[in-house]
């Protein structure tokens, strides 16, 4: 038996869930935009140090897994530093660091997949390094990544559920709660798992769109 | 220096190129005068690309001495911060100094023809956008490409895109115009139209220094052909010298399918020669 009224009684909480989902998805792909375009850039340096710093922080991130991340940052790290770290913090740096890696990699991935003549070309008609990159190279690389950006982007919506493990109240958390109180964790779940598909089918799809037209614009 | 009837536009000047182990350049000497056509011709491997690269210095030599217009460009170790001071800043000005046509044509996929044409003299030289704007489009009108100033590469033929790349290198109004392979990827019915923008060029009195395998346009463009072998000029001269009677036993091997070809366009090539002179 599906009780709907599990859901429309605590709508108002299931709301406020979604909202701190949509807002830690959006400043964590901001944040994460801006790291993945520093740690992009310097692995593409010539100055090995720089190449090395880049690769251990995008190794890092990525093979070490978000909850981990989540929880070390919560729990662990303030005793290391002796620094107190509140949940929205620990939340807001673990899943920056995390989707920054994967941002990184893309980015690299997509100027190294530029044609070199370009950067030959670029630099024949007596372009600086800065020019090379903002007239020539990033424009063409950023054309190739839109598809990975968006598909990494959705998979980072889906990932800020597990902020609930650390007592953020996100939609999940909210969840939780609610099915805590009312013993009904079927209508819940079910409810969470169907916001989740109605918000990011139609994304799914548009990226897809960009896909296609991202490959068409060469 | 020994006064001569022209000025000495580019000097090379012992130029070594090593990459790892492998030495590519091993000591070359090429001084080019204003106004000449200089061809590169050689097997592959033989270091023709390489040299080329270097006088743009997008390859930096180990060793030697470079310079255009009776400036240094390069010195032998100016990279490694002793010897001359060459800034970065400084390279990119000098390498303004030299246009440079690729094999591949290299335009820049996500601008129009105009738009490749007129970025070099609008972001490097910082040039007001509406005069390079009509200077460009004389330039694409000139290499027969009015109709498509407004297309992007996809759009066009090999043949055009070169055209286009010619139009954006001779934008930068350099003192030389270096030429890598410019025919080799093109169909060979679209040859012939690059060829032909390359020789025009060369009648405005363009310095320039063309590496191609294509002997027949070497013959016809070339005030002098320079052969290199494993990394050495072994033997140069005027065209009809080089080509037709070789001296170097390398270069009698390299030009002998040429010679049987050229046996039988003889008749063309001489009166192509008249009506130049």
């Amino acid at each position: 038996m599906f009780d709907y009224t599990v859901i429309t009684n605590n709508i108002g909480l299931l709301w406020q869930g979604l909202l701190m989902t949509l807002y830690f998805t959006v400043i964590t792909i901001s944040a994460g935009l801006a790291i993945g375009l520093v740690v992009g850039l310097v692995q593409l340096t010539t100055f090995w140090p720089l190449v090395l710093l880049g690769r251990i922080y995008v190794e890092f991130f990525r093979n070490i897994p978000l909850l981990v991340t989540l929880l070390w940052v919560y729990y662990a790290f303030p005793i290391f530093a002796g620094v107190n770290v509140t949940k929205f913090w620990a939340g807001f740096i673990g899943l920056s660091c995390y989707i920054g890696s994967f941002y990184a990699e893309i980015l690299r991935a997509g100027v190294q997949s530029v044609d070199p003549g370009q950067t030959d070309a670029a630099t024949a008609i007596g372009m600086s390094y800065g020019q090379r990159m903002r007239r020539i190279i990033l424009p063409q690389a950023f054309r190739r990544m839109i598809p990975p950006l968006a598909g990494q982007s959705i998979i980072q919506m889906k990932n800020t559920t597990l902020l609930s493990m650390i007592t953020v109240p996100d939609l999940l958390y909210q969840a939780s709660y609610i099915s805590s109180f009312t013993y009904r964790p079927m209508e819940v779940y079910t409810a969470v798992g169907a916001i989740f598909l109605i918000i990011l089918v139609p994304l799914t799809y548009l990226a897809r769109k960009l896909e296609k037209g991202g490959v068409s614009a060469k | 220096m020994t006064p001569t009837k022209k000025t000495e536009l580019l000097s090379l000047d012992r130029i070594c190129l090593q990459f790892g182990a492998r030495q590519v350049l091993k000591g070359v000497d090429l001084n080019v005068t204003e106004g000449e056509v200089v061809v590169l011709i050689g097997a592959s491997g033989s270091g023709k690309t390489s040299l080329l690269r270097c006088i743009n210095l997008l390859y930096t030599p180990s060793s030697g001495k470079i310079s255009i217009d009776n400036e240094v460009i390069y010195h032998e170790g100016s990279d490694k911060k002793v010897g001359s001071k060459i800034t970065k800043r400084e390279v990119n000005r000098i390498r303004s100094n030299t246009g440079m046509v690729f094999q591949q044509f290299n335009l820049f996929p996500h601008m129009t023809a105009l738009q490749n044409v007129m970025e070099g003299p609008v972001i490097v030289k910082r040039e007001n956008p509406a005069t390079v704007r009509e200077k460009a489009m004389q330039l694409l009108t000139m290499m027969g490409l009015e109709q498509h100033v407004d297309k992007y590469p996809r759009q066009l033929s090999g043949g055009q895109q070169q055209r286009v790349a010619i139009a954006r290198a001779v934008a930068m109004q350099p003192k030389v115009m270096l030429f890598d392979e410019p025919t080799s990827a093109l169909d060979p019915e679209l040859v012939g139209e690059v060829m032909k923008a390359i020789v025009d060029l060369a009648r405005t009195g363009m310095t320039m220094v063309i590496v191609t395998h294509e002997l027949g346009f070497a013959f016809e463009v070339a005030d002098r052909i320079v052969f290199l072998d494993e990394g050495v000029i072994v033997e140069q001269g005027a065209p009809q010298k080089v080509l037709l009677h070789p001296e170097h036993p390398r270069l009698k091997s390299f030009v002998g399918r040429f010679h049987e070809s050229a046996d039988l366009l003889r008749p063309f090539l001489e009166a192509r020669m008249k009506e130049n002179s």
